[in-house]
C-alpha cells in the first residue's frame, strides 16, 4: 500500500492554509517523515511555536539552517535509505532574507547603502503584507538549487487568501518598480516620458499626504524607488523562476486545514482559488482529527466497578458527540470540492507534539478518507 | 472586572474568539444597544450570527444589535480622501500603489485609523449606554495593531497625526471605554499565548482592563486509581486520559491566569453534535453575567 504521502519523485512540498490550523506542525511532521523514509530533506518554517522547536531540537535564537538529529527516530539505517538521509530545518527571516537579497543584487556598494538606510526599506519588512511571501519563495529557489537535497518542504505565513502567497512577488514588484515616479522628480525624465497614470495618481497622494502630515513621504519614496532601479531585473527574473517551479510538475502542493465547520468555506474558497491559478492541490489534509471511537459493548463487559463503567460511558458520548460535529464539517467539505481533490486527515494527538517521534506518528497516521 | 464600552476580542487562533464575540454581543443586546465589529478577514461572527455583510455597512441581527465590518484598507483610504483633493483620481488608482507606499513608509497607518475609528464609534455607543463588541485579529496582529499609537507619535512628533495618536493612547488605557478579553482554550499553546498577551497589554501599552473567557473548560471525570483500572482498555483509557488532559488544562488555566491577575469566565465545552444560536445565546447569558458578577 501506498503512503498518502509517497514522495513519488516530487522534489517541493508546499503546504498552504489559514492560520490556527496547525500548518506548521504537520510541515515538520511530513518533513521528518521523508527524512525518516530515507531523503535529504530541508524543511522551513514560518513562525514556530516553541514546542515545535524543541521537539525538534532547535535553537530559536537561530534563523539559518540548523541540522535535526534524526538518530532518535531512526535508530538503524532506513532500509531503502541513501547515506545521505538527513533533516535541516530553518526559520524564515524575512528581514534578514531581504537584507541578503539587496546586498546580492545591489549594483554597487553606495547603491546597497542607500536602500539599506532607506526608511521606506527599513520598514518594508514588517509594514507590508507580502514581503514575508516573497521572502519565503526566495529562500524556497535558494533550498532548491541545492542538488543533494531530495525534498525541500516549505511552511507559509498564514494566510486570509490562498493566493496571497502567490500574488505576493508581483504586489512587491509592482511597488519596486515605480520607475516612473522617480523620474517625476527632474523634468528631464518627465520628457522622456512613459509615465503611468498609477505614478501620477501616487504623486499626487504622497505630495498631498506630505502637506497635511509634515512629513516627507514622497522624498522618501522617491530616493527609495530611484536606489532600486538597478536592481528590479534580478528580484522580477528570481520570481519568474519561483512561479514557475511552484506550477512545475514535481511541486506538491498540500493545502491543510481544521476539521471545523466555521472554516468550511474557507477551505473550499481556498481550493477553488488555487485551481484557477494553475495550481491544483494535490493533497487537502484535515488537521488534528481525533481518533475513532471506541465500542459502547467494551464497556459492558469489562470487568471494572459500576460507577467507573458509569463514567467510561459518559465520557465516550460526550466524545462521540464531538466526533459527530467533526464528521459532519468533514463529510460537508467533501461534497463541497472538486472529486480530484484527495483528502487526509491527521490525527489529534490529545496534546502538543513532544519530540520527533510524536511529529513522525502524526504523519504516519496520516489517513486518506 | 467590568466590561468597558468596547471589548476587544482577542487570542490564539482556533480559542474561538469569533465565537465568543458573537455570543458576547448576543448576551450584552438583551439589555442594551450593541454593535459588533467585526475586524476578521473571513467575518466568522458575523456568520455566527446570521449576518451577510457586504462593504462597510452595518447590518442588523437583531432589534438591540447591529453587526459590520471593519476594514483597514477602507479607513486609509477614507483618509486619504479625506486629506487629498482626489475627485480626479479614481479609486482604483489610489489603491494601487500608493498604499503600498503609505503604509510601508507609515507602518500601522491603517491600523492606526482602525483604532480612530474605534474611539470614535465608542464614544457614540456609550452616548446612549450601548457596548461595542469587537472581534479582533489573534493576538500577535492584535498587539502590533495595538501598539500603532506610539508609533504613530515617533514619526509625527507634530500636527493632527500626532494629536490623534495621544487620543488613541489614552483611550486604550482608560478601563471605562476599553478593555480587553482573552479567548483561551484547555491547551498548553493557548494558555501561554494568553499569559504572554495579557503581560504585554499591561507592560507595553499601559492596558489595564483585561479580562479572559476559558473556552471550553471541561471539568475533571476520572482519578488515578480510575486510570490505572483501565490498563486492559487501551481505546478507553485513551479516550480518558484526552478528557483528564482536558481537565488537567483547564485547572492550569484558570490557576495561571488567576496569578497573572486575569479574571476569567469560564465556559463549559458543549459536547454536542452542532453548535447553534441557541447554544450561542446560553454561552452569551454565562458571559454577561460571569462579567457583571466582578463588577
Amino acid at each position: 500500500m501506498k503512503h498518502p504521502l509517497d514522495l513519488d519523485g516530487r522534489r517541493l512540498m508546499i503546504c498552504l492554509g489559514p492560520g490556527g490550523v496547525g500548518k506548521t506542525t504537520l510541515c515538520a511532521a511530513l518533513s521528518v517523515y521523508a527524512a525518516a523514509a530515507g531523503n535529504a530533506v530541508d524543511v522551513m518554517t514560518v513562525d514556530p511555536a516553541p514546542r515545535l522547536l524543541d521537539a525538534l531540537g532547535l535553537d530559536p535564537a537561530r534563523a539559518d539552517l540548523q541540522e535535526v538529529p534524526l538518530d532518535r527516530v531512526v535508530p538503524e539505517t532506513p532500509a531503502r535509505g541513501r547515506a545521505n538521509a538527513r533533516l535541516r530545518a530553518l526559520r524564515l527571516d524575512p528581514k534578514h532574507t531581504f537584507d541578503t537579497l539587496v546586498r546580492r543584487h545591489a549594483p554597487s556598494a553606495s547603491a546597497r547603502d542607500a536602500i539599506l538606510d532607506n526608511r521606506i526599506y527599513q520598514n518594508l519588512s514588517s509594514a507590508l503584507s507580502g514581503v514575508g511571501e516573497y521572502m519565503a519563495m526566495e529562500k524556497l529557489l535558494d533550498l532548491v538549487a541545492e542538488r543533494t537535497t531530495d525534498l525541500v518542504v516549505i511552511d507559509t505565513p498564514p494566510a486570509a487568501q490562498a493566493l496571497d502567497f502567490l500574488d505576493a512577488p508581483r504586489r512587491l514588484l509592482d511597488l519596486l518598480n515605480s520607475r516612473a515616479l522617480s523620474l517625476l522628480a527632474s523634468p528631464r525624465g518627465l520628457m522622456r516620458g512613459g509615465l503611468r497614470m498609477f505614478d501620477m495618481a501616487a504623486r499626487a497622494v504622497l505630495s498631498a499626504f506630505d502637506r497635511v502630515t509634515g512629513l516627507h513621504l514622497l522624498a522618501d519614496v522617491q530616493s527609495f524607488v530611484t536606489s532600486f532601479e538597478g536592481m528590479y531585473a534580478g528580484f522580477a527574473e528570481r520570481a519568474e523562476i519561483a512561479g514557475q517551479l511552484l506550477r512545475a510538475p514535481e511541486t506538491m502542493v498540500v493545502l491543510v486545514t481544521a476539521p471545523e465547520s466555521e472554516r468550511l468555506e474557507q477551505t473550499r474558497e481556498f481550493a477553488r482559488a488555487l485551481a484557477e491559478s494553475g495550481l491544483g492541490v494535490d493533497a487537502l489534509v484535515v488537521n488534528r482529527v481525533m481518533p475513532r471511537m471506541p465500542k459502547a459493548a467494551e464497556i459492558e463487559s469489562a470487568r471494572i466497578p459500576a460507577a467507573l463503567k458509569r463514567k467510561l460511558a459518559r465520557n465516550l458520548k460526550d466524545f462521540s458527540a464531538l466526533k459527530a460535529r467533526e464528521e459532519r464539517a468533514l463529510a460537508k467539505l467533501k461534497t463541497d470540492l472538486p472529486a480530484d481533490v484527495r483528502i487526509m486527515v491527521a490525527p489529534d494527538l490529545g496534546r502538543e507534539p513532544r519530540s520527533l517521534a510524536d511529529l513522525l506518528e502524526i504523519a504516519r497516521r496520516l489517513e486518506t478518507r | 472586572m467590568k466590561l468597558a464600552r468596547l471589548v476587544f476580542v482577542t487570542g490564539k487562533g482556533g480559542t474561538g474568539k469569533s465565537t465568543v464575540s458573537a455570543a458576547l454581543a448576543l448576551g450584552l443586546a438583551r439589555g442594551c444597544d450593541v454593535t459588533l465589529a467585526d475586524l476578521d478577514q473571513k467575518l466568522s461572527a458575523a456568520r455566527l450570527l446570521g449576518v451577510q455583510l457586504n462593504g462597510g455597512e452595518p447590518v442588523r441581527a437583531s432589534s438591540r444589535l447591529q453587526v459590520m465590518a471593519l476594514d483597514p484598507r477602507l479607513e486609509l483610504e477614507a483618509f486619504l480622501e479625506r486629506i487629498v483633493p482626489i475627485k480626479a483620481i479614481s479609486r482604483r488608482m489610489l489603491r494601487s500603489r500608493t498604499f503600498g507606499y503609505v503604509s510601508a513608509a507609515l507602518p500601522g497607518l491603517e491600523a492606526f485609523l482602525m483604532l480612530e475609528r474605534l474611539r470614535l464609534m465608542t464614544g457614540e455607543s456609550a452616548g446612549h449606554g450601548g457596548y461595542l463588541v469587537v472581534d479582533a485579529p489573534a493576538s500577535g496582529n492584535a498587539l502590533e495593531m495595538l501598539s500603532v499609537a506610539r508609533g504613530v507619535k515617533g514619526i509625527a512628533p507634530l500636527g493632527t497625526l500626532n494629536r490623534l495618536a495621544s487620543e488613541v493612547e489614552s483611550f486604550l488605557g482608560d478601563p471605562a471605554r476599553f478593555c480587553v478579553l482573552l479567548t483561551v482554550t484547555p491547551e498548553e499553546m493557548a494558555i501561554r499565548e494568553a499569559i504572554e498577551t495579557a503581560k504585554l497589554l499591561r507592560a507595553r501599552l499601559g492596558i489595564s482592563s483585561i479580562g479572559a473567557v476559558l473556552n471550553g473548560a471541561v471539568p475533571p471525570l476520572f482519578d488515578a486509581a480510575e486510570l490505572a483500572a483501565l490498563s486492559a482498555m487501551e481505546e478507553h483509557a485513551r479516550l480518558a486520559l484526552r478528557r483528564n488532559a482536558l481537565a488537567e488544562h483547564t485547572v492550569g488555566a484558570r490557576e495561571q491566569l488567576a496569578a497573572g491577575g486575569v479574571r476569567v469566565v469560564e465556559l463549559p465545552m458543549l459536547f454536542r453534535p452542532a453548535l447553534g444560536k441557541a447554544e450561542l445565546r446560553s454561552l452569551g447569558l454565562r458571559l454577561a453575567e460571569g462579567f457583571a458578577r466582578h463588577t
